[in-house]
């Protein structure tokens, strides 16, 4: 039993990883190096990238980056999406708007974040912190709204206080939904992090990309690309990861 | 509002609260842009879009056959792209949900390239297509993709195995488990993907054009911008915040009209 399992789920990913690196090495020796580098030459440079702490640089300087623009993004749009929630009148006369940035395209505004903030570190942060913002904001408003009117009507009756409202009801019932935000939210800084590092001041893993396809050094583009794919991935697995712990809030109290 | 009768009593006040509101929500908007309008008019430059000024500047920019032809050019590849993504990714997400093997194959692929952030991916595709049209409609298709296979491929998963078991003690043909049975099981979730992919597919599209400088929306907000022409620039965002909009629309609306079963049983 045990023996088939083993078989049946590490088989098929061992074969398409190694299948996957043979075809890439095929291709890649086929065509000229500017095209597609091979498997061999990506992990060669991916190497020295390592080695000469050129990789190391670079993911400091995107981490840090992220971690300022997102950070300032839950900061901000989890006590707003919670006062949002608490307060009706405000709520009504957001959410349409809100649900509309939620679902525009934030690389639009990277020109004019450009053209009136410039180069620095400053425009960048206001990137990441823009395709994150929305998402956690929304879905903070969203589960403060799913609380069910008879909880707090039933918590005023026994005359809880403001701040017992809150602990006791308003922010266990909100949690599950702000985490599913952050998780969104991390997925769309990524993608801004990656466009401002492009667009603005270049720095960090996006430059490491741009600065490699200039020089045709595909080799370079690709160990770039496997890096920030692994980021995206732990990142991603990290915001899961939190979602999935408090879940079963959600469950329990639906 | 015929269909919502037949909805709950609670349901039914949600659903009447929008225009119950309406009211609220348009003194909302017009609070929002006075203070958008008063905020940029002290401390921001002249040239920064302002409300009045994008109002002022909407005609003129819709009848630019500049502005159209942009318009059009990005619209239509995302639309075009959006269905080469669909129709790859049901057949790779039907068969990942069924398939244990596929699954294991290549969820790693397609977990690993659904996280990676897609803009990424862009310098490769110019190196691969050209500073042509043919990158953009590749970043908006690996864009749009992964969602929707990852999508499908739960919906696949979560059909209800009581409805196999009884299909095959019919005796029911493959063809008519697949299209009978999973495929239609799935649609909700074709459809979530379809959302998620539609809005990951504008912004492959738009941060395409700025990178290769081809001519569409994006370019044209680059352009206009640099230029120091914010109010033309930003009915361009409007646009696109107006085709984001329309996509949800769409999506409720078809939920509602044909996959009104998926309500009831599922999440509410």
């Amino acid at each position: 039993m045990k023996r088939t399992e083993l078989w049946n789920d590490w088989l098929p990913p061992a074969i398409t990883l190694i299948v996957g690196a043979a075809l890439w090495q095929y291709a890649g020796s086929r065509t000229s190096a500017a095209f597609l580098s091979t498997f061999t030459a990506t992990m060669a440079r991916l190497w020295d990238m390592v080695v000469t702490g050129e990789l190391l640089g670079a993911l400091t300087e995107s981490l840090t980056l992220f971690v300022t623009g997102f950070g300032l993004s839950v900061v901000v749009a989890v006590p707003l999406g919670l006062l949002l929630a608490r307060i009706n009148v405000l709520r009504i006369a957001t959410e349409s708007y809100i649900m509309m940035f939620n679902s525009m395209p934030m690389a639009a505004l990277i020109p004019f974040i450009l053209s009136m903030m410039g180069f620095g570190f400053a425009p960048k942060v206001v990137v990441v912190f823009l395709f994150s913002v929305f998402a956690v904001l929304y879905n903070t408003m969203e589960g403060a709204r799913s609380v069910k009117p008879e909880l707090l009507e039933v918590a005023r009756s026994y005359r809880s206080s403001e701040w017992r409202l809150w602990r006791d009801v308003l922010l266990p019932y909100t949690l599950p939904f702000t985490l599913t935000g952050i998780r969104q939210g991390i997925g769309r800084g990524l993608v801004g992090m990656v466009a401002a590092e492009f667009f603005l001041s270049a720095s960090g893993v996006g430059k490491l990309i741009t600065v490699n396809e200039r020089d045709f050094d595909t080799a370079g583009v690709l160990a770039a690309i496997i890096v920030i794919t692994i980021f995206g991935t732990v990142l991603m697995a990290l915001g899961r990861t939190i979602e999935n712990r408090f879940a079963a809030w959600r469950g329990v109290s639906r | 509002m015929s269909d919502a009768v037949a909805l709950p009593a609670v349901r039914r006040r949600a659903w009447t609260m929008p225009g119950g509101n309406l009211g609220i929500k348009i003194m909302g908007g017009v609070v929002l842009a006075a203070l958008w309008q008063l905020l940029v008019g002290w401390f921001a430059p002249p040239y920064v879009a302002k409300p009045l000024g994008i109002i002022a500047a909407i005609p003129s920019v819709l009848s630019d056959p500049k502005f159209l032809a942009a318009a059009g050019s990005t619209l239509w590849a995302v639309a075009q792209g959006l269905v080469v993504a669909v129709v790859l990714g049901t057949v790779v997400g039907l068969a990942m949900g069924r398939v244990r093997t596929v699954d294991r194959a290549f969820a790693f692929y397609v977990n690993g390239l659904n996280a990676m952030p897609m803009v990424a991916v862009l310098p490769l595709l110019t190196l691969w297509f050209g500073y042509t049209g043919d990158a953009r409609m590749a970043t908006i298709v690996f864009a749009a993709f992964f969602a929707i296979a990852l999508n499908m491929a739960d919906g696949a998963r979560a059909v209800p195995p009581e409805y196999l078991e009884v299909a095959k003690s019919y005796r029911a043909n493959w063809l008519g488990v697949w299209f009978g049975i999973t495929v239609p099981a799935s649609l909700p979730y074709l459809l979530a993907g379809m959302r998620i992919a539609a809005g990951r597919a504008l912004i492959g599209a738009i941060v395409a054009e700025f990178y290769i400088s081809l001519d569409g929306l994006g370019f044209y907000i680059l352009f206009n911008s640099r230029s120091f022409h914010h109010d033309e620039a930003f009915v361009a965002v409007l646009l696109l915040a107006l085709f984001g909009l329309s996509v949800e629309a769409l999506m409720n609306w078809v939920m509602r009209r044909y996959l009104p079963w998926y309500r009831r049983e599922g999440r509410n």
